[in-house]
């Protein structure tokens, strides 16, 4: 089942991120996290919990550099003019999209309900958990999968 | 004529984003009054008349069907059509909130082609001209 997942959640994000960033992105290999090549010192993270068949959440990791370029493309506004919150809150709408996205096009027998996306601290993430690296053409992010 | 369009989002860069999406499909003229949940929501709409409610599914407080329902459940408010947006796009969800009184339903990630084309089957064509003349702001979304 969590390949199943994991496999709607890489679909999902590339239509999240040409539709809504206008960033194309390339599927990277499944590694260990600290093996992902993201400076996880300087990241972002954020995390959304879902419950349904199965019940998880994902994780996003993202160096600080790529979520300005993400933040700025969403909203249109200059990377020098961003704020922390806004590059966190768009970290957070875009996992949103990308799970709600994904678990819609999972077969279940009930929908899968979304929590609300939350801000987490990279120091509380596993650095050992497998990950799937997102390439773009800015850098690399990660994503996590726990069900 | 201008419209009055209230967004509710929880999110604030979403809000943002729906802004851009407006202006980018015509309505960049139109009176925005953001909320981010139900409740705020409903104390906006108590001393204030808008045209359009555009509202997320999944917030904290109130989410949007549970404002859906209060909206529809009100005299004064009934009238004004309320379309939800959502990662959530599966069908029983859809028919959840079309049963609940909802105009229209987007499902994110959307395009503003795909938000403008509902709008205007609910509320009509904004007003091009003004809109253009009016906004100083970057709206290539």
């Amino acid at each position: 089942m969590k390949k199943i997942l994991m496999t709607a959640m890489t679909m999902s994000i590339s239509e999240v991120m040409e539709t809504m960033f206008f960033m194309p992105v390339e599927i990277g290999p499944e590694t260990i996290l600290k093996d992902s090549g993201i400076d996880l010192d300087s990241a972002l993270a954020c995390r959304l919990k879902f419950t349904g068949d199965v019940n998880g959440h994902i994780n996003i990791i993202s160096p600080q550099p790529l979520a300005a370029v993400l933040a700025s493309n969403f909203l249109g506004e200059s990377q020098d003019d961003l704020t922390m919150e806004q590059q966190f809150g768009t970290l957070s709408e875009m996992l949103n999209m990308v799970c709600g996205n994904a678990l819609k096009k999972v077969k279940c027998r009930e929908p899968y309900k979304l929590d609300i996306p939350e801000n987490i601290a990279v120091s509380d993430l596993n650095r050992t958990s497998e990950c799937t690296v997102i390439e773009t053409m800015e850098s690399n992010m990660a994503m996590v999968l726990s069900v | 004529m201008s419209y009055s369009i209230l967004i509710v989002d929880d999110s604030m860069p979403m809000r943002t984003v729906l802004k851009r999406s407006l202006a980018a499909a015509g309505y960049g003229s139109a009176r925005i009054i953001e909320a981010s949940n139900g409740n705020d929501a409903l104390t906006v709409l108590a001393g204030d008349w808008v045209d359009l409610i555009v509202t997320d599914y999944n917030m904290p407080k109130m989410n949007g069907l549970s404002f859906l329902k209060e909206v529809k459940a009100d005299e004064l408010f009934k009238d004004i059509p309320v379309v939800v947006i959502s990662t959530e796009g599966n069908d029983s969800k859809i028919e959840e909130f079309m049963n609940a009184g909802a105009a229209g339903y987007i499902t994110k990630p959307f395009t503003p082609e795909n938000l403008r084309d509902l709008i205007v089957s609910i509320i009509g064509e904004a007003d091009y001209e003004e809109d253009i003349d009016d906004s100083d702001d970057d709206v290539d979304f």
